[in-house]
């Protein structure tokens, strides 16, 4: 069952109607709103690849040869996921704004199918890396014991985890924003006429995709040129 | 309808060219290390990086034409950079933590882990 939007209307003292501008209606302020919200963000992973950066010139050699250990036929099919998941995202958007919202609705169910086929093959990527003895909390993590790895190593993974599994979370969240979304549709409270949440959730998985771009060259590039250890 | 069909034909090609780019980037960015310009990878990385991240600002995320939030996005990135560079400045500059501190160099790292070591050779004295 459908709801039509109906905007609220005041009457002024002459008793003329004026239709009030709410939230659905300023796509400028919703728009600018939401980027202020993704500067936040934008912080958050910056300082972390500040940091990196930091110990990247500290450990240099340390970051080198634990880069060249990760999985990169994983990393890049991860990669291409967010891509194609980026493009069925928009083209979720632009399908709204032109009225097909069957098709809008399509795109978004590709690009949930997508995200979720990222969790899981970073799930396997995180499981074959805890069988290999490399995960927070194992020895090879925690200094100052026989197993333990090199510090810069440590740093890298101790980094690697936490940056990839922040970025995983931000992923199931797009994954819950998105099915409420749908839900939205399905009320027709996001409709052709009104598509900024539609909008914002594309621009907020966008930021996601971004936030990998430099993600995986960060953590699966950087040594890749090294023969013997790469996968 | 919000937009016309021309302006639908022409953002649905848009989308695939931008993705076809953003592939061909992805490409570039899994050969490099083995096939150009190895010794500068980390740079040629984060340069192929920058040029993805701008394909999708523009066109996937609309920043094309949106002065304004361009302008905004700027200027906040400016101000923030400004603060950030001063304050980390000024704590590196005056960094009194060294002794306790695990962020040090490869070296520094290795005296201290013989020093530690050293340490825990000697019996304990209380």
């Amino acid at each position: 069952m459908s709801h039509e939007y109906v905007p609220e209307i005041a009457v002024d003292r002459e008793g003329k109607e004026h239709k009030v501008q709410g939230w659905q209606d300023d796509i400028y302020g919703a728009k600018l709103g939401f980027w202020l919200f993704m500067f936040t963000e934008v912080l958050m992973f910056g300082a972390m690849f500040m940091a990196l950066t930091y110990y990247y010139t500290l450990h240099h050699d340390d970051f080198l040869i634990a880069s060249s250990s990760l999985n990169r036929v994983l990393g890049g099919t991860n990669t291409v996921i967010l891509l194609f998941s980026a493009l069925t995202m928009g083209l979720g958007l632009l399908k709204m704004k032109h009225g097909d919202v069957k098709g809008a609705k399509l795109m978004i169910w590709a690009t949930i199918v997508l995200a979720t086929a990222f969790l899981v093959i970073k799930g396997f990527e995180w499981s074959a890396e805890y069988h290999h003895g490399v995960f927070l909390g194992l020895d090879a993590l925690q200094a100052g014991n026989a197993d333990s790895k090199p510090f810069g190593q440590i740093l890298f993974f101790g980094m690697y985890f936490t940056m990839t599994g922040i970025h995983g979370f931000h992923i199931l969240i797009g994954i819950g924003i998105m099915l409420w979304l749908l839900k939205r549709i399905n009320a027709g409270k996001v409709s052709p006429e009104h598509y900024i949440l539609h909008f914002n959730i594309a621009l907020y998985w966008d930021l996601v995709h971004l936030i990998w771009v430099f993600v995986f060259p960060y953590y699966y590039m950087i040594g890749a040129g090294l023969t013997g250890g790469a996968h | 309808m919000a937009i016309s069909d021309a302006t639908y034909k022409e953002e649905y090609k848009r989308y695939w060219l931008v993705l076809v780019g953003l592939l061909l980037l992805t490409a570039l960015t899994l050969i490099q290390p083995t096939m150009f310009m190895e010794n500068a990878t980390f740079a040629v990385q984060m340069l192929i990086g920058v040029v993805k991240a701008w394909l999708i600002l523009m066109y996937y995320m609309h920043l094309k034409g949106e002065k304004e939030i361009i302008m905004f996005t700027y200027f906040s990135m400016f101000i923030v950079l400004t603060f950030f560079v001063i304050v980390i400045g000024i704590d590196v500059a005056n960094f009194q933590y060294g002794d306790l501190s695990h962020i040090i160099s490869g070296d520094e790292a290795a005296a201290a882990s013989q020093t530690h070591g050293a340490a825990h050779a000697e019996p304990a004295h209380h």
